[in-house]
């Protein structure tokens, strides 16, 4: 704009056309500009050839490597650009220390004390009134909605499982499990019947079946009659951080957790062998009802899975 | 400025613009509306640091644009609800099985959605790639005490930049409700209970009652694509206008002092340079994305609480607290109606919170330590704070020992060990790996200080020949075309550059200041 | 012509002798004793008729036992009774010596080992079917060898099944893991359908023996689960990186995405 008007001189740096700090790095100019040419036209080709995969629906691997490609040579083209073909330099600016003058320093200080003791002198006590609205609200006010509001107590539904007095052990199907049917060495995932389908008590309800030999298995004193027919079960959910411990090792007679490897040995009441669990897996006490099929004598002694503090 | 009359005829608007043309009369118009002409210049005229070092943080902030635009191409597709329903897609395994709409739609995102494999693969390559860079990028900070007066601040904002991308990386695919990602998430409910006193309600007001609920993909998805994506950018935001306001550090050396910065203009040689690493970063990615398969959820299923699969490892970077995890004795302590599970809680929760506190408190304890508070723009060489360097390094090898110790039977079925075997040696690696680690590289550091001024340093090649009586001479070669730079001094950027070449032919500085 | 020319004589004299010869011909081939129960207890019941369990014919016996003598009883003893280095295969059944056998692991080459490895196999078919064939003999017991018929299989099932009942150890994507003190649950890349559902309802080594509850049906999806999708896994997306997961993933990342964008940066930059 050339009014002529508020326009004051001042001092410009003005560098010649062939100054040495504007010359290009690259040694040899005319081969470098070829070459980022090439790779700008090896990018363009990268990009055509996505935009076809991507029209004709190809591959997704196709996609990738064209649009890769063509994304790669023109960032390096760009790049070379600017490292060989622009001002070599070096160019420097110089630092001004950020900090003002003592006097601005002074001047903001005195702004907050002095301002504030105008306002506060005798009225400390509309301050810490003020003081305890504002951390009621924060507490009150933010802290629970943004909390309580997100869900339930935990109440008892971390100690109770499904499994009552008499509840049938049924697969994933529904299907009972009759004590002719599964060979030594087998094992079921199984449910409290009618809790199969439940994804809500899912976790907390899986019990892994094992049949481990024929004839009873006595785990622990006073265990004599949990384990009838060589059927045990035991709560899938690991006491170490919950994973579902559903790897059996039938020579080994352990129970192997996936996640972190913890073991447990399924003939002493599935007491952790190694790895970090720090608690057997509890044991659900079986019986065979008349007609053969597997059914629990009771619920779990204990809550199942990993610990916490009110357990 | 007084009001310029309206051009009316072509060649009244030409006169109008002025000397710089199109160019000047844009600029006019907004510095008129904006102001923006002396800061423009200002900023055109930036001073970058060309160490190749300085790049490492591009690379995490361009993998986050990446991020950014992946992210919003899957968030048109992806469902983020636990309904469930019949999977009658592309993919016949899953045909006729019951799935959330998550995984449903993930999975169509995958097979049915034109580059949809292509921008969820881009997506999660790139959460791992930034993650990876950012950490890179903490340690070059680290290394050469970039951290200290007057940037802790940035410091601190880089370690929350840190927190919290590592928890949306967690977060994100966990979104997919496949089998592994689920077996993650029931692992962090189990944390949360390990807390005393309040562990069991704040798991339970997070996931809405007793795992696994029917809400907590909903609440996480929201936390993942607004509110953690949110803070995230306005936290690197504040983090570049720091850097910004505060100019780069600089190595010393070749001029550089505390009271200046040495380098590339903004425009137009950094502008060229990053925005070229930018495309570049993104091939990398795309490519990636293309080639390689990352996290193929249609070949592990919807989750369901009572399956698992082995060889289930979390992201790389939650590596060192799976890897904790694993190798933690099974400590519980139950007293009086009550249990701590230790087993959980300290490799978790506690251990964690120890190195992220180390971490956000270095530059404070560097003080404490060494006595100084001063500004600093000039960086360190590790070499010259062996300390430093050794407890980095001492850092660096913990976290790679964890992230080792959570692959233990991958590792001990490649290895065809014993997978108990392996386990104990890791308990024993966590132990003896870092202070060896650490006493190692600060022997190092004093061997290199005292090496002299070249060491680490690319050499003169020397010929050596022999004559006939058995003597050697070495005679050095000619010199390549890098090992002797014509130092130029610096000179500040010049506003104007005169097309016309000087009659005088000056090698030297060509500028010259005048008045307009 | 009385009647009974007149039968022997008709059009449907050449299709009877056919079928009747196919009859006898199956019997003769196929027959051999399906009866004994499985290692203890009443039989398990298998259900319905997806897989067909069949037995080495009485004939194999003699070269069975022949095979066995040289290549078997070091270990197992001239009965199959088993020694201090190797176990009892009396009433094992059919289906589990030729799951060890075809799959090389047997005759194993180093009987200290924790388990015995998939190697190739030094016996053929044929061998297998004659040694199991013998050892049968010694106690007929279940399961034959199973002929599953993987045609109308349903792999969304099979993959349901998979998912609770074998990825815990055989990993998701049947890679394969290592379990405890020593022991490893191997991958599933190289089975046959055959040695899958021997594997199944055998339960060779530490791997649970699946039986009354898992119907032939549902291990007939299985089988086909493992044999069509875990052994021909679809990969739309590249590179599989070893189907391990995210070791690999990471590994990936830091060495291929990090490492060459710090070498791009670099070129870019300027060392000091």
């Amino acid at each position: 704009m050339t009014d002529g008007t508020d326009h004051q001189p001042m001092p410009i740096d003005v560098a010649n056309f062939d100054d040495p700090h504007l010359q290009v790095a690259a040694v040899d100019p005319e081969r470098a500009e070829r070459a980022i040419a090439v790779y700008f036209f090896i990018g363009m080709v990268g990009m055509g050839v996505f935009g076809a995969a991507y029209w004709q629906n190809w591959k997704p691997w196709t996609l990738g490597l064209s649009l890769g490609v063509g994304l790669f040579f023109i960032g390096f083209g760009l790049s070379a650009w600017g490292k060989y073909l622009m001002p070599q330099g070096p160019f420097t600016e110089a630092r001004h220390a950020l900090h003002s003058s003592l006097a601005e320093r002074d001047a903001i200080a005195a702004a907050l004390t002095e301002r504030t003791g105008v306002v506060v002198r005798r009225r400390s006590m509309l301050l810490g009134l003020l003081g305890a609205g504002l951390g009621i609200f924060g507490i009150a006010g933010l802290g629970f909605p943004l909390l309580r509001s997100l869900g339930p107590l935990p109440g008892k539904a971390l100690t109770k499982t499904n499994w009552r007095k008499g509840s049938l052990l049924v697969d994933g199907n529904g299907r009972a499990i009759h004590r002719d049917e599964i060979d030594p060495g087998g094992l079921v995932t199984v449910f409290p019947a009618g809790y199969e389908n439940n994804d809500a008590t899912l976790a907390i309800d899986q019990t892994v079946l094992i049949r481990a030999q024929t004839g009873p298995l006595v785990t622990e004193p006073g265990r004599a009659t949990w384990a009838p027919d060589g059927y045990v079960a035991y709560s899938k959910l690991c006491t170490h951080a919950g994973c579902p411990v559903g790897l059996y090792e039938k020579e080994l007679r352990l129970l192997v957790c996936p996640c972190h490897q913890s073991m447990f040995n399924i003939d002493n009441g599935a007491v952790p062998q190694f790895g970090p669990a720090p608690r057997p897996l509890p044991q659900l006490p079986l019986y065979i009802d008349e007609s053969g099929f597997l059914r629990s004598q009771s619920g779990f002694d204990q809550p199942v899975g990993p610990g916490y503090f009110e357990r | 400025m007084s009001p310029v009359p309206i051009p009316r005829t072509k060649r009244e608007a030409t006169e109008a613009r002025g000397p710089y043309g199109r160019v000047g009369q844009i600029i006019g118009e907004l510095d008129d509306r904006l102001g923006v002409a002396k800061g423009g210049r200002t900023f055109l005229d930036k001073i970058f640091p060309d160490h190749w070092s300085f790049m490492l943080g591009e690379i995490a902030l361009y993998s986050f644009v990446v991020l950014i635009a992946t992210g919003i191409f899957l968030t048109l597709y992806y469902e983020p609800s636990q309904t469930q329903l019949i999977y009658h897609g592309a993919y016949v395994p899953l045909r006729g099985q019951r799935v959330t709409a998550a995984y449903a739609s993930t999975v169509d995102l995958s097979f049915s959605v034109r580059a949809g494999l292509l921008m969820r693969q881009m997506h999660h390559w790139a959460a791992d790639v930034f993650l990876g860079s950012i950490v890179i990028h903490m340690a070059r900070i680290f290394f050469t005490g970039a951290f200290r007066k007057p940037r802790e601040l940035n410091w601190t904002i880089g370690m929350t930049l840190l927190v919290l991308s590592l928890s949306n990386g967690f977060i994100g695919y966990s979104l997919p409700d496949d089998l592994i990602s689920g077996t993650g998430l029931r692992i962090l409910f189990s944390i949360v209970l390990s807390i005393p006193f309040v562990g069991t309600y704040i798991a339970f007001f997070l996931f809405g009652g007793n795992y696994p609920g029917t809400i907590i993909i909903d609440r996480l998805y929201i936390i993942h694509v607004l509110i953690l994506p949110a803070i995230i950018a306005g936290l690197i935001g504040a983090h570049l206008f720091l850097l910004v306001r505060q100019k780069h550090t600089q190595f010393p050396g070749g001029g550089r002092t505390e009271d200046n910065v040495i380098g590339s203009p903004m425009y137009p040689t950094f502008m060229a340079k990053t925005t070229g690493y930018l495309f570049m970063v993104t091939a990398a990615i795309t490519l990636l994305g293309g080639l390689a398969q990352i996290n193929p959820i249609w070949q592990f299923g919807q989750y369901q609480a009572d399956k698992i699969s082995y060889a289930v490892q979390p992201d790389w970077y939650m590596g060192w607290l799976d890897g904790a995890l694993r190798i933690m004795p099974s400590w519980e302590f139950t007293a009086f109606g009550h249990t701590i599970p230790f087993v959980v809680l300290l490799p978790s929760v506690v251990f964690p919170g120890l190195i992220f506190t180390l971490c956000y408190a270095w530059p404070a304890i560097e003080r404490r330590f060494t006595g100084d508070n001063e500004i600093h723009h000039l960086l360190d060489r590790p070499r010259d704070r062996p300390k430093r360097t050794a407890a980095g390094a001492a850092m660096i090898a913990l976290m790679f020992v964890l992230l080792g110790a959570s692959a233990t039977d991958v590792l001990a079925n490649f290895f065809q060990v014993s997978l108990n075997e392996v386990l104990w040696t890791f308990r024993i690696l966590v132990l003896v790996v870092p202070p060896l680690v650490g006493i190692f590289v600060w022997r190092i550091c004093i061997e290199m200080q005292g090496g002299g001024a070249d060491i680490g340093k690319r050499k003169r090649a020397v010929l050596m020949s022999r004559s006939a009586t058995g003597e050697y001479t070495t005679v050095p070669t000619a010199p390549q075309p890098d090992d002797e730079h014509d130092e130029l001094e610096p000179i500040p950027v010049p506003v104007h550059i005169d097309l016309e070449p000087s009659g005088n032919g000056s090698d030297d500085s060509g500028v010259r200041t005048v008045t307009r | 012509m009385s009647r009974l020319r007149r039968a022997f004589s008709s059009r449907l004299l050449l299709p009877g002798a056919v079928v009747v010869g196919v009859a006898l011909g199956g019997i003769i081939a196929f027959g051999g004793s399906a009866t004994g129960a499985s290692g203890g207890g009443a039989p398990a019941s298998y259900g319905d008729s997806a897989i067909f369990y069949q037995y080495p014919p009485t004939s194999y016996v003699p070269a069975g036992q022949a095979l066995f003598a040289t290549f078997c009883s070091s270990c197992h003893g001239s009965r199959a009774q088993g020694t201090y280095r190797a176990p009892n295969l009396v009433g094992v059944g059919a289906g589990t010596i030729d799951f060890w056998v075809t799959t090389g692991r047997m005759p194993a080459e180093n009987p200290n080992a924790i388990q015995a490895p998939r190697k190739p196999a030094r016996l053929n078919d044929q061998q297998a079917l004659e040694v199991a064939a013998f050892v049968n003999s010694l106690d007929p017991s279940k399961p034959g060898i199973p002929n599953v018929n993987v045609k109308d299989a349903n792999l969304a099932d099979g993959a349901d099944l998979y998912s609770l009942n074998c990825a815990a150890c055989h990993t998701i994507t049947g890679a394969g893991d290592e379990l405890a003190f020593g022991t490893y649950a191997p991958s599933l890349r190289a089975a046959t359908v055959t040695q899958i559902a021997e594997a199944i309802r055998t339960g060779p080594g530490n791997m649970p023996r699946f039986s009354g509850n898992l119907t032939n049906a549902q291990v007939r999806d299985v089988v086909a689960y493992v044999a069509e999708t875990i052994q021909h896994p679809a990969n739309p997306g590249g590179f599989a990186l070893g189907g391990v997961g995210p070791v690999a993933e990471g590994f990936v990342a830091l060495l291929f995405g990090v490492g060459l964008l710090a070498l791009v940066g670099y070129w870019i930059g300027e060392r000091s």
